[in-house]
């Protein structure tokens, strides 16, 4: 088994094996890290599974499907089992960000590199206190300090944020025309 | 983009402004006022009487919410002071606080799309994003402080004291024993309510080295010390996550 040979598949029934792989994983599972697990197999052919899996689930009437996020494949629920997953949980209420934590998150996911003073200045407010929130839940990340006065921190948002949106990168963030058309629907609907 | 994105999913509330530009945006649009040719003036009155009213502002917030007001003031005045050119031409004093709002109002447009992408991902769990199980621990408790510790302690001793005080001599209590036989008791027996676990200690030695071996299990994470609202009792607890520290090893 020295030599690679890519025409003959080494190994049975991938698909399978990708979705033990990731059902293991708790966090996102990307398709490099399979592959290197699966030494053998091509990147094409494990996309191509994986593809399978994804489009397999999806017309499966299953309670849990693979979905892509944060640049991997993860197990979820289907929104429809929601009620029950909570009840099991014993989580009556949904616990969402607070307005200034999405704000603040908001500001630094479409300004990457952005320091608390330019958040605060942005928003109005000070965030000082929001930035640590979201410094805990490990939203954002410092990345570094700004070659300016007082060399302050500069901040991204981090992997677990894109997971938490449902983003698999931060170009499928709400683009300009989707944010124009919100604003002209504000502009018609209100009073 | 109207009054959800200021509450917290579960709380009704009113329309709670958390920020000035929150509130200016609101004005601009409740009055169909263009963004590019605000009239300073009738927005300031309304922004004011609004500040005035307290109940829908953030009022953590409200040293900021004057700020803006003295910033709608000052641009106000600029504009009254005679030009020699045209309005149109020169800079105008509106600027810089249009082009602010105008990229808040991206923000929150943007953030508006994004709750909805939140909720919709909230609906489909995951297993990194498992909340603690019900009955672990309880994250409503707020973490006493050294100095809520130190109080109830004094308000302990200063009880036995006025009661019976009997010395026992002979026996010494290590800080190490005391703080061991604090751990023991939380793993055998779970929570323990702080002001009984000092009632019952012997003596007032015995009690305060008792106090500080507390003390150093909270300094080193083992433990720590909770109380589910003001005036409640306080409850040490261990930690859950594993990354203790031994102070003594």
């Amino acid at each position: 088994m020295n030599e690679p040979a890519p025409a003959a598949p080494v190994i049975e029934n991938l698909p399978g094996i990708i979705e033990a792989l990731i059902f293991i994983s708790q966090d996102p599972l990307t398709v490099d890290r399979m592959k290197s697990v699966l030494e053998g197999a091509s990147a094409e052919d494990i996309q191509a599974a994986v593809d399978g899996l994804v489009a397999g689930a999806e017309t499966r009437p299953g309670g849990v499907r693979i979905i892509q996020v944060g640049g991997g494949y993860v197990f979820a629920t289907r929104p429809d089992n929601d009620r029950w997953v909570r009840r099991l949980l014993q989580i009556e209420r949904k616990n969402r960000l607070s307005s200034a934590a999405l704000e603040s998150l908001c500001t630094i996911a479409y300004n990457p590199d952005i320091t608390q003073a330019e958040i605060s200045a942005l928003r109005g407010v000070d965030s000082t206190g929001t930035l640590k929130t979201l410094l805990e839940k490990k939203l954002i990340r410092i990345v570094g300090r700004k070659k300016a006065p007082g060399n302050p921190l500069v901040y991204r948002t981090s992997d677990k944020f894109l997971q938490y949106f449902g983003l698999n990168s931060l170009e499928e963030l709400p683009s300009e025309e989707e944010i124009a058309r919100i604003l002209q629907e504000d502009k018609t609907s209100e009073p | 983009m109207s009054a959800p994105e200021t509450s917290e999913g579960y709380q009704v509330r009113l329309e709670i402004f958390e920020g000035p530009l929150d509130l200016l945006l609101f004005l601009i649009r409740k009055k169909k006022i263009d963004i590019h040719d605000i009239p300073i003036a009738a927005i300031t009155r309304d922004y004011l009487e609004y500040l005035d009213r307290k109940g829908q502002i953030n009022l953590d917030r409200e040293a900021e919410f004057l700020f803006v007001a003295a910033l709608l003031i000052y641009i106000k005045s600029q504009m009254l002071l005679p030009r020699e050119r045209d309005l149109a031409e020169a800079e105008d004093p509106r600027r810089t606080l249009v082009n602010r709002l105008i990229e808040f109002q991206k923000v929150k447009a943007a953030c508006s799309l994004l709750r909805e992408r939140e909720d919709d991902q909230l609906r489909q769990w995951k297993r990194n994003f498992l909340p603690p199980l019900p009955g672990e621990e309880d994250l409503d408790f707020t973490e006493v402080s050294l100095f809520d510790l130190a109080e109830s302690f004094f308000v302990i001793m200063k009880r036995r004291a006025a009661r019976d005080f009997k010395v026992i001599m002979g026996k010494d209590v290590s800080l190490e024993d005391k703080m061991k036989e604090i751990v023991a008791i939380l793993e055998t027996r779970g929570p323990l309510d702080f002001l009984e676990y000092f009632e019952r200690q012997d003596s007032v030695e015995e009690a305060l080295v008792a106090f500080f071996g507390l003390l150093e299990l909270i300094k080193s994470r083992t433990v720590h010390a909770v109380q589910d609202g003001i005036f409640k009792t306080i409850r040490v607890q261990l930690r859950k996550d594993p990354r203790r520290t031994h102070p003594h090893e």
